[in-house]
């Protein structure tokens, strides 16, 4: 029990992914420990969306196995590695557009009521209500609920996609460019709303705002070219060199 | 948005409670049966089309096919009745069971595919059920099977006598109400949000824990049972099936209605059966060509109500209700 606490929720081992010619995860292996925020940042074309769904399950590696404690879940199905604790969100809002804020989290919160049974007809479950009135809250969702997701501000959907992703009350949640396109005052916000979270569940995230990364962060990987070029505390990473040259250019040299 | 759709919805229902009423009282005291037998067949076809709205609007998955279940439903009953003298509960029942059986196997292959790809594999499956049946004497054939004898329908009220007009009209109503009102219920279970989420966004559900392939072939079986049912009762008001229950034209008027009404609303399925079976009607005493204003009529729809009549009322309702 206590090795496993001290152990990594999620480990890649030696991940490797091709696309044709292209090596786009070259022989990465990264852990990520319990609670607190992992990152993995990198310029563009790095590897580090490949990294993710490789890790998620979205993509299967060429060579290499992916670890969920201790377990390897290399060839699940990512809704297999979602009832073991694993969830993901997407870096393009990835909703049911055209069903209500309502639909979306019942949709994930009734999950919770797992069934054999084919067909569900338990109208009203207590449970899936009541988790999905739990994240409208924690949320800011109240005033949306009988709203179509489409119909949402991005930012609104950003957090609902967050919400979404919660539903099942994963130990590990793997954010994929939360804040992307969000204005200035939502990328705090969701900032914020990240860093609470990361005092209950364990959060890998993939950003390219440094800063952001930076704050937030217990650990970070920096990814280059398909490959891993440093990981650590943010300081000592933004110290690295190689990161300097990489990725932060001549700003921070 | 959402409450002017089920206002809509539940004006929609409204409506079509009080037509049918109506048209028995007066079609009762007027001693008519064209007109009753007129909406008997609406309410039938609107049974097929109830079927391709679950798949079309709620599932997300266009069938160019599903008169196959439809002339199962009809051949089925049509045998059963005419050669083995069941009654109207055991047909009902055995076609109930066969068409399930029927939307199961036939899943494997059509639920193979998506898209387009699926829209092309039901209409194969069922050219070749159309074909098979136009080619085999024991039903007929190209014929058909005539002289359906009429079915007395035990009740605890007492027999009912489908040979009326008005009597098998209201049981054809119930009927079709049933099969609704099922359907209605499913879309507010967590296999009918479900439904809701393959249509909206397939690829998202595994990461919210779902395998979609189950829910899909759930809803497939349920919308063979649904045609066949329906088609089980044409035979009870005809007298006679013939191949072209299979044809393409029941299949494709099925969509026709569907999108005529409100994709995904499901009463828009019964309403626009309802509409385009008067249209028929009443061109069809005009022309023999009524298929080209039928075909004008839906072009029209589609360009100026994509959301169909419900949708196009739901519109309405939601700008009343916002301008105050």
């Amino acid at each position: 029990m206590v090795s496993k606490n001290i152990s990594p929720i999620l480990s890649g081992k030696n991940l490797t992914k091709k696309f044709g010619g292209l090596v786009a995860v070259n022989n990465v292996s990264i852990e990520v420990e319990r609670l607190g925020v992992t990152s993995v940042i990198g310029p563009n074309g790095a590897g580090k969306s490949t990294l993710f769904n490789l890790l998620s399950g979205s993509f299967s590696p060429d060579s290499g196995n992916v670890f969920l404690n201790e377990e390897n879940i290399s060839n699940l199905s990512p809704a297999s590695r979602l009832s073991r604790g694993m969830a993901r969100s997407f870096q393009i809002t990835n909703l049911f557009f055209d069903l209500s804020v309502d639909d979306n989290l019942m949709l994930a919160c009734q999950r919770l009521e797992s069934s054999k049974m084919l067909v569900k007809l338990n109208r009203f479950s207590e449970q899936a209500i009541a988790r999905s009135d739990e994240l409208i809250r924690d949320f800011q969702l109240e005033s949306k609920r009988q709203e179509l997701a489409g119909a949402l501000s991005h930012g609104e959907q950003r957090r609902l996609e967050i919400a979404v992703t919660m539903a099942m009350k994963p130990e590990l949640l793997m954010l994929d460019e939360p804040t992307q396109g969000m204005s200035h005052s939502d990328t705090i916000e969701t900032s914020n709303l990240i860093s609470e979270l990361g005092q209950k569940v364990t959060i890998l995230l993939i950003e390219h705002d440094v800063e952001l990364v930076m704050n937030l962060s217990k650990k970070v990987v920096v990814m280059a070219l398909g490959s891993k070029i440093a990981e650590g505390e943010p300081e000592s990473v933004r110290r690295d060199p190689l990161v300097q040259t990489a990725y932060f250019g001549e700003s921070l040299a | 948005m959402l409450d002017s759709k089920i206002k809509a919805i539940r004006i929609a229902e409204i409506f079509i409670f009080t037509c049918a009423l109506l048209l028995v009282v007066i079609g009762t005291m007027l001693g008519d049966s064209f007109f009753i037998r007129l909406a008997t067949e609406a309410l039938i076809f609107g049974g097929l089309a109830l079927a391709v709205d679950l798949l079309l609007g709620i599932v997300g998955l266009l069938s160019l096919g599903q008169a196959l279940y439809f002339g199962f439903g009809a051949y089925m009953a049509a045998v059963l009745l005419k050669d083995y003298q069941f009654g109207f509960w055991s047909v009902m029942l055995a076609v109930l069971l066969f068409s399930a059986l029927l939307g199961w196997l036939t899943s494997f292959i059509a639920l193979r595919s998506k898209g387009v790809y699926f829209a092309l594999i039901t209409f194969g499956l069922a050219q070749v059920a159309a074909k098979s049946v136009y080619n085999t004497r024991a039903l007929g054939a190209s014929d058909g099977m005539v002289g359906v004898p009429i079915v007395q329908i035990a009740t605890p009220f007492g027999s009912l006598n489908t040979g009326d007009p008005a009597t098998f009209f209201v049981i054809v109503f119930i009927t079709i109400a049933i099969l609704y009102f099922v359907l209605k219920y499913f879309l507010h279970t967590p296999t009918g949000r479900i439904w809701n989420g393959i249509r909206s966004n397939e690829s998202r559900l595994p990461y919210i824990g779902y395998q979609t392939a189950g829910p899909k072939r759930a809803a497939f079986v349920l919308a063979a049972i649904v045609a066949a049912l329906s088609g089980a009762l044409y035979p009870m008001l005809r007298g006679f099936v013939s191949p072209e229950l299979m044809f393409f034209s029941v299949s494709g008027n099925a969509v026709i209605t569907v999108i005529l009404g409100g994709v995904g609303t499901l009463i828009g399925a019964l309403l626009g059966s309802g509409i385009l079976t008067i249209f028929k009607s009443i061109i069809g005493t005009l022309t023999v060509h009524y298929h080209i204003v039928i075909g004008l009529i839906f072009v029209i729809v589609v360009i100026f109500a994509p959301k169909g009549i419900i949708g196009y009322f739901a519109d309405r309702i939601q700008k009343r209700t916002s301008h105050g």
